[in-house]
């Protein structure tokens, strides 16, 4: 019985992939770490953030939700009008904490509704995340599919996807964000899908440059005169030699839509019923002289977890990609 | 080059056609028009749904979509970009109060965020991996982190604590009309808008100065024994200043967006403050102006850098 030969099935044409730079395992993970110290820290900030997500309800110390009170000490039963509007609280017999500064029993204080504002913000957290990853994923994938089409066949199609493309990054972002979030729900799915959509120019214009660079390539004119389909050599030619760019266009553009989300969240037309940072930093701006805490924290955050991105996309780029840097 | 400029011109109109055409549809498929959201906000007793048609074929929002599509791009090749309905005034009208505010703005911004960006790309390059440098780069990645109306809040924080100056938003002067309080006015979103602009010009500024320090000829200017500055200023950052020419280009889009946000906090009525008002408010008219004329500054900005650069790069042959 003879075994089948397996080589045959290869393709011939095997080259390193980008992936195989960085290679794989905890090995090279500590390697990366070493070498990109700045990419590293990002990346710890980023797996805290994960596991602050995934662990919020254990770290959380209170219900984000839950309203926290004390006792009126100046209640009065019946109060007259004259007191009434002099202390409108002094008819009920609890008041609401609101805007405690920080202490032992509320880390960052507590907002203009008595809530805890730590525990706000680490249930925020979720959001952002799920944000940055979905939205990101819609537009390389998106991106991958438009810049690959559009620079393999070239001509027409490629002049009209591209001033398609052009009208999409000409229209200004946030008002793209803002109409395509109106036609249907503010739900965390659908700003996903506005930003995605929103963010394919960026991506689909990263794609078509470096297909561009590999559709000339030998291996590549090997594969058509062997007579390989534009699909075939599409998925199994181009695609494995633009690993990189998506890469790092993914990692890039979680970062950017975090950010897009918070400000479209301080505009007021984020996702309905969600904790977001950008809503709080919003909130927070009502009594922002006397009461920062809530603007502070919130905002700390955003800047903390988008430059964690920041940092882990362009350690990504330097490694994949040393052509890329500075760009 | 005239053909370059044309064939570009000519293709950036089709880009404005596309715009135009995706706001057009984008309102379309919006839940509700300017009449019920008229009405919405009003919370009037007594609105039938009368009243709304009656409101709505006033507007000549009851005609069929393609009609109103024709409408639309007839009078728009015309030049025509219809009156809002909210102060029935023309577009263009509307677009003469609020462009000179968003210009202000625009120039303020991006004039902060070059004259950051070009001393500190150049002492980070200067200073390559040495304390200026980690601390320049640091504050670049912070800048590029940080959201425009979370800086601009912390700045109206300590400005309000410490009583530094007095922010008037009511008044809404412009430069030339009362200089101290317009300053005043725009002072934080300026730097708030500007330092967020700075990042990926220095970034860049910085990547290019290392390259050019390599080069030949900076070292034979140093072995010619000239002052570090004049070779600085003379040879490096001539040759290093063209790329970042272009994310001119791409930082305008970026610039924008930050306005939308700062003028929605500081109350100046410039193009992004309208722009938002018209979307919540389904003032379809001036909403399609707004868009058409921030993707006009958009492209033919994009444009006007490319065409600079071949002029100021003998290198560069454009096709």
């Amino acid at each position: 019985m003879t075994t089948p030969d397996t080589s045959a099935a290869l393709p011939f044409e095997e080259h390193a992939s980008a992936l195989e730079r960085i290679g794989s395992g905890p090995r090279s993970l500590g390697r990366f770490l070493v070498q990109k110290k700045l990419g590293g820290l990002g990346l710890v900030i980023v797996i805290f953030f994960t596991v602050i997500t995934i662990l919020s309800g254990v770290v959380d110390r209170y219900e984000p939700d839950f309203i926290f009170d004390r006792d009126n000490p100046g209640f009065l039963a019946n109060p007259t009008i004259p007191q009434l509007a002099a202390d409108p609280d002094i008819g009920s017999p609890r008041v609401v904490d609101q805007f405690i500064e920080p202490s032992s029993k509320h880390w960052f204080g507590t907002d203009k509704f008595g809530r805890d504002i730590y525990s706000r913000v680490i249930h925020g957290t979720k959001l952002s995340l799920i944000i940055g990853f979905g939205a990101s994923l819609i537009a390389v994938v998106s991106g991958l599919i438009i810049g690959v089409v559009s620079a393999y066949y070239l001509g027409w199609l490629d002049l009209i996807i591209q001033r398609a493309i052009d009208a999409v990054y000409a229209f200004p972002f946030i008002v793209l964000i803002l109409l395509i979030v109106q036609i249907a729900e503010p739900s965390t799915r659908n700003v996903v899908i506005a930003l995605g959509f929103g963010g394919i120019p960026f991506a689909t214009r990263l794609v078509r440059s470096a297909t561009l660079s590999v559709r000339g390539a030998e291996y590549v004119q090997a594969a058509r005169v062997i007579g390989a389909t534009d699909l075939r050599i599409m998925v199994r030619h181009v695609l494995p030699n633009i690993g990189a760019v998506l890469i790092i266009a993914f990692s890039i553009g979680i970062g950017a839509f975090i950010l897009a989300e918070a400000t479209i969240s301080f505009l007021g037309a984020g996702p309905r019923g969600e904790i977001s940072w950008g809503k709080m930093v919003s909130t927070g701006r009502a009594a922002l002289d006397l009461h920062p805490w809530e603007s502070v924290f919130a905002g700390s955050a955003i800047t903390l977890l988008v430059m964690a991105f920041n940092l882990l996309g362009d350690a990504m780029r330097d490694v994949l990609d040393p052509r890329l840097r500075g760009r | 080059m005239q053909q370059y400029i044309i064939r570009r011109a000519v293709l950036n109109v089709f880009v404005l056609f596309i715009v135009a055409t995706m706001v057009f549809f984008a309102v379309q498929v919006l839940p509700g028009n300017f009449a019920t959201q008229q009405f919405a906000s009003a919370n009037l007793g007594g609105v039938t749904p009368e009243s709304i048609a009656r409101a709505e074929s006033v507007l000549g929002l009851d005609k069929p979509v393609v009609a109103q599509y024709g409408t639309f791009l007839w009078d728009l090749v015309q030049f025509d970009l219809g009156e809002s309905f909210r102060s029935k005034r023309s577009v263009w009208s509307e677009l003469g109060r609020a462009v000179p505010y968003s210009m202000e703005l625009g120039f303020l911004i991006v004039l902060v965020g070059f004259s950051i960006a070009i001393p500190v790309g150049i002492l980070s390059a200067v200073h390559q991996d040495k304390l200026p440098d980690y601390v320049l780069r640091g504050g670049a990645i912070f800048a590029l982190a940080a959201p425009v109306f979370w800086t601009a809040s912390i700045a109206v924080i300590f400005v309000l604590k410490w009583d530094l100056f007095k922010i008037d938003v009511t008044g809404q002067p412009h430069l030339w009309e009362n200089p101290q309080t317009a300053l005043q006015w725009y002072l934080i979103p300026m730097f708030a808008g500007g330092i967020a602009g700075t990042a990926t010009t220095m970034r860049l500024l910085r990547s290019q100065m290392l390259e050019v320090l390599r080069q030949d000829y900076v070292v034979t200017a140093r072995a010619k024994g000239l002052r570090e500055r004049t070779i600085i200023m003379r040879h490096a950052l001539r040759n290093a200043w063209l790329p970042v020419l272009t994310v001119m280009g791409l930082t305008i889009a970026t610039i924008i967006g930050s306005q939308i946000v700062l003028e929605q906090m500081f109350n100046i009525p410039g193009v992004g403050r309208l722009l938002f008002q018209s979307i919540f408010l389904r003032d379809t008219p001036l909403l399609e102006g707004l868009v058409l004329v921030v993707a006009f500054v958009v492209v033919f900005t994009n444009l006007f850098v490319d065409v600079l650069y071949g002029l100021l790069d003998p290198r560069v042959r454009l096709a």
